[in-house]
């Protein structure tokens, strides 16, 4: 049966079943095997990120507050990183034993791509760099770009760009971004984000074993990102910051016909190029320690909402007063000093000369009437009614509520409704319905008891009173790319409860808080400022010094508020760099000419030179 | 049937068809290392600096060989087969003396080009194997034939060892197939496969635990195998005759013996003779290490090649990992060649190439089987089976079911001492056919 002669066939079957085999298994390999066409993508094509410039900001003047610069990230190689003391390296590199672990414990064929270790080198560092970590063949540099701020100002209102949190990074569906990714995280920068960063673009590289580029197979450019202009004046920002200097506060100052924001100083400052690049990384913790009782990382101007707002609220009470028919503009109440105390001052025989001399009596009157309008016959019920009425004049000048604007972290201040005494407070024991009325909450007349407002909401009103009862919301973006801003939000007049018509004496009465009253510190030749003084009582340290003001009176230019942290009087500290601040702006928009006066120049030395950091000290 | 006065010094009945695959695979093996080569900026094809250069040069010099042995009488290497034999046999002495290139003592340098001399034992043991057992009174029933066709083996084999050139000395086993089909019997074949198979099996299971622990590794196969001799002795108790038990529980202990023997010498070998680099390559094949970027990379990266060239190929010259400047493929010309051609012909090309591959290790079997001359028909049959583990060998590897060997895909990879020592072997058969309707040796 074996015959010899039939052994060819065994030995042709073995050829063809071997034949049929090696077909089979690139059947399989060449149509199905999805692993390896994976990892043929893998080792010889990537997908190479071209990050687009970030858009630059501008000034209201076109000056740069932001722009980018080339500077060098730091890769690490896993695979290559090889007898290096991990420890050392760590030390050289500033990053902590975990985060190198991190990097070099990567697994698949992530070991043989660079990861970013760290960004944003100057070429100084680089070079410093590459001259210690020549040996290992693991790390190499990438050029790349960082932000940069020329001007050393702003911190606070332009924000930061820092890596990606990863939070972001799952909800960012559109899948744009990639772990490792510069984004906006405050202010400027977080709020216009999607505008600055522009569009990536792609290069698909075929590379070769060593994963080095050898051919390019489709390139797609990025656009950069547009460029902002916002409302902020560079130099005025500048001079308010220098005005600032050791001092705590901030200063709010807005254009007020447009609700620009000029300036928004909030002090300290800070160095923004201490967080661009690498330096988040470094510097974080310097600036937003929890434990700095200067609250430097704050923007004061928007975060600190609680400053009651003394006596500047007396503008309001009067204006609300008027609308409401509770008094008019002659209307005058004795000054006994009878609940609240006073200093010694004329006869607040109407509204101009009650808030030219800050009568707190006079305001416990105004304040009465508004709440107690005799509808109810129970003092609890009438205080209600007049309470909510009260509540929603006051929130129609902005305060109480958050602005719907370009700023992050805007606060809403408190203005108290019935259902705050009702249930909030005091905080540990609230009154409870109808168990509270106007004689429990009087202090709320003159600016005290629980009315918190923020300084933006402040130079609001200011602004509010410059244009005799509206305004635009409070805003930074002026134009995007080439395009002027046409949000509604900032479009839109809000008009406040009360008409123009009872504006008239109230700023007399500011005009003649700067000319003859509180805030003579104020006056600024040849223009007609308006403002008026606060001072927000502190229980246990000096009070803080607030003054708002606008100015010129008659188609006013700039409306204004600061605040000086523990400077005790407003017309000390807080009228006199408002002066200088309103100044420097009608100066600079050609409003006031000539040079300045000795008065003007003696005012800035002193605020320059001024230290107001101890919370106790006499510093009058 | 002549016709022309021309061609009157070749030999009539060449065997067009094989001269035709011949120069099928030449050619497009040279043109697979020059798309390998590709680059926008490339020297001329006859630039020596590059292989595809070289590779022209060997083409000439093998169309040059090949037509002077088609001119030489058959008679010549019949006569010469054990001098040329013992010259090669020198020569691989001769060789183990030159300074080792990449570890390995396998190359004469002369000048710019380096001859290996094992490509050449390859067709010079053929001469002589053809030569032993066409010889009168030469049986392999005989034991002493078979210890001289062994012997003739073994003395090359055993030489390319010390090089070492494992891959070459697997060629040699192919002649086990030639014994077969000259009358050695087929158990041997059988017994090779089955100790392929534990063997294979052995590595496959070194790490599995049966009975908590009880059997572990090769000793589930051992413990396997007593239970199916035990099962068998029962069967072979039920039905076979009583006079034909004895042989057949004598095989069932043969298959019991090399079952065990062979487990855990694998075992052994596998753990203390293998180096890691042998025993990683064992691994990967079997799947116990995914290891792309370490131990694996070479296979991975082959057969990336090749799954990416998918149905219809990338198009020649188009390949981006089967190409130098990419770099991604190790031996991108010699023993990884095959990447190439399926990733830029793709499914369709490479099976078209296995399909010319048979055909023509039929063709040669075809031709062999037409001989009256037994020496040209063992002739022959060495060729194709040559040939043969080759092909299982070089394709197994680049798709991943054989472990990497270093080992040349014939007529088509880069390299003159592969291509001109396999001219010589084939065009030595095709010479020896051509004389078949002579005389009877």
């Amino acid at each position: 049966m074996d015959s010899v002669q039939n052994r060819k066939f065994v030995i042709l079957a073995i050829f063809i079943l071997v034949g049929m085999i090696y077909v089979t298994r690139l059947i399989y390999v060449q149509i199905f095997d999805e692993d390896h066409k994976k990892w043929a993508l893998t080792v010889s094509q990537r997908s190479l990120r071209i990050l687009p410039d970030r858009g630059v900001v501008f000034d209201r003047n076109g000056k740069v507050l932001v722009k980018n610069e080339n500077s060098y990230d730091l890769c690490i190689t896993p695979a290559d990183f090889g007898e290096e003391d991990s420890a050392e390296i760590g030390q050289l590199l500033n990053m902590s034993i975990e985060e190198l672990r991190a990097i070099l414990n990567v697994t698949g064929i992530e070991r043989i791509v660079p990861q970013k270790a760290i960004s944003g080198l100057e070429i100084e560092e680089m070079e410093s760099l590459q001259h210690q970590l020549i040996e290992s063949e693991a790390f190499h540099f990438i050029e790349s770009s960082k932000r940069v701020y020329p001007g050393r100002i702003a911190a606070h209102v332009l924000g930061f760009t820092g890596i990606i949190q990863p939070k972001q990074l799952e909800r960012d569906t559109a899948n744009y971004y990639r772990e490792q990714d510069f984004v906006g995280r405050s202010g400027i920068e977080q709020v216009y984000e999607e505008e600055l960063r522009g569009l990536i673009g792609y290069r698909q590289i075929i590379k070769d074993n060593k994963g080095q580029e050898k051919q390019l197979v489709e390139y797609d450019t990025a656009i950069a990102g547009n460029n902002l202009t916002l409302t902020i004046d560079a130099d005025l920002q500048e001079y308010g910051e220098q005005l600032m200097v050791n001092k705590i506060g901030s200063i709010v100052a807005i254009q007020p016909q447009t609700g620009e924001i000029l300036s928004m100083v909030s002090a300290p400052g800070y160095d923004p190029n201490l967080f661009s690049g690498d330096g988040l990384r470094k510097n974080y913790d310097s600036i937003f320690n929890p434990k700095d009782t200067l609250q430097t990382s704050k923007n004061k101007a928007i975060y600190n909402d609680t400053y009651r707002p003394g006596s500047i609220f007396k503008l309001v009470q009067a204006l609300i007063a008027m609308q409401e028919g509770v008094i008019d503009s002659t209307t005058g109440f004795p000054c006994n000093k009878i609940p609240m105390n006073c200093h010694n001052h004329p006869h607040p025989s109407n509204v101009k000369i009650a808030i030219q001399h800050s009568c707190n009596p006079y305001f416990y009157n105004v304040y009465r009437r508004l709440l107690l309008r005799g509808e109810r016959k129970s003092h609890f019920l009438d205080s209600r009614i007049g309470l909510t009425r009260w509540e929603n004049a006051v929130r129609s000048f902005g305060l109480g509520t958050a602005f719907e604007t370009d700023i992050p972290g805007v606060k809403t201040g408190n203005v108290p409704d019935t259902t705050f005494y009702d249930e909030e407070f005091p905080r540990n024991k609230p009154y409870g319905r109808n168990r509270w009325a106007f004689s429990m909450i009087y202090s709320n007349a003159i600016g005290e008891g629980e009315i918190g407002v923020a300084p933006i909401q402040m130079a609001n009103l200011a602004a509010i009173i410059a244009n005799r009862g509206w305004y635009r919301t409070p805003h930074f973006v002026k134009a995007v790319g080439d395009s002027l801003i046409k949000d509604e939000r900032y479009i839109r007049k809000n008009y406040s409860a009360v008409e123009s018509k009872y504006f008239e004496p109230v700023i007399s009465a500011m005009e003649s808080v700067v000319v003859n009253g509180t805030a003579r510190n104020a006056q600024i030749d040849s223009v007609r400022v308006c403002g008026k003084t606060g001072t927000v009582e502190n229980k246990s340290f000096n009070d803080h010094s607030v003054f708002i003001a606008f100015a010129p009176r008659e188609d006013p230019e700039i409306a204004i508020a600061v605040y000086v942290e523990y400077g005790t009087w407003g017309g000390t500290w807080a009228a006199p760099i408002a002066s200088l601040m309103m100044e420097k702006y009608l100066r600079q928009i050609g409003s006031i000419q000539g040079a300045r006066s000795e008065k003007s120049l003696a005012k800035e030395k002193r605020a320059f030179e001024s230290v107001i950091l101890d919370k106790n000290a006499d510093i009058r | 049937m002549r016709t022309s006065g021309r061609l009157d010094i070749f030999p009539k009945r060449i065997d067009n068809l094989m001269l035709l695959i011949y120069a099928a695979f030449v050619l497009l093996g040279l043109l697979t290392i020059y798309s390998s080569a590709y680059t926008a900026d490339l020297p001329s094809l006859f630039s020596l600096e590059k292989e595809y250069g070289k590779q022209v040069l060997y083409i000439g010099i093998s169309i040059v060989v090949g037509m002077i042995i088609l001119l030489i009488d058959g008679k010549f290497f019949i006569n010469y087969s054990y001098h040329i034999y013992g010259f090669i046999i020198l020569l691989l002495i001769a060789v183990l003396f030159t300074p080792a290139v990449k570890g390995a003592h396998s190359w004469f340098k002369l000048g710019g080009f380096s001859l290996q001399p094992s490509e050449f034992a390859k067709f010079a043991t053929t001469l002589a194997f053809a030569k032993l057992l066409s010889s009168p009174n030469r049986k392999l029933t005989d034991n002493k034939t078979r210890f001289y066709a062994v012997s003739l083996l073994m003395m090359p084999a055993v030489l390319i060892t010390l090089q070492p050139d494992p891959g070459t000395v697997l060629v040699f086993v192919s002649f086990l197939l030639v014994m077969y089909r000259e009358g050695m019997s087929g158990i041997i074949l059988l017994l090779g496969l089955l100790v392929a198979v534990i063997t294979v099996m052995t590595i496959f299971i070194r790490d599995s635990v049966l009975l908590w622990g009880l059997l572990q590794g090769p000793w589930i196969l051992v413990a396997f195998a007593c239970m199916l001799f035990a099962v068998s002795i029962f069967v072979i108790r039920k039905t076979v005759r009583k006079r034909q038990r004895k042989t057949q529980v004598v095989r069932a202990i043969y298959v019991l013996v090399i079952t065990v023997v062979v487990s855990l010498s694998t075992k052994l070998v596998h753990e203390h003779v293998f180096s890691d680099r042998h025993r990683d390559r064992f691994d990967v094949i079997l799947g116990l290490i995914d290891d792309k970027t370490g131990v694996g990379y070479n296979q991975a990266q082959s057969m990336a090649a090749i799954a990416s060239g998918g149905i219809v190929g990338k198009g020649y010259r188009n390949a981006t990992l089967s190409n130098d400047q990419f770099n991604q493929v190790p031996e991108q010309s010699t023993d990884f060649i095959f990447c190439g051609w399926g990733e830029e012909w793709g499914l369709i090309g490479s099976v078209l190439f296995i399909v010319l591959y048979i055909t023509m290790l039929i063709r040669i079997i075809m031709i062999a089987e037409r001989q009256r001359s037994q020496y040209t028909r063992i002739f022959g049959y060495c060729t194709a089976c040559i040939l043969f583990f080759h092909f299982l060998i070089n394709i197994g590897m680049v798709i991943g079911v054989v472990p990497v060997v270093g080992i040349p895909l014939p007529f088509f990879s880069y390299g003159g001492s592969s291509i001109i020592g396999f001219t010589i072997l084939l065009f030595i058969f095709l010479r020896l056919d051509s004389e078949r309707m002579d005389v009877l040796r």
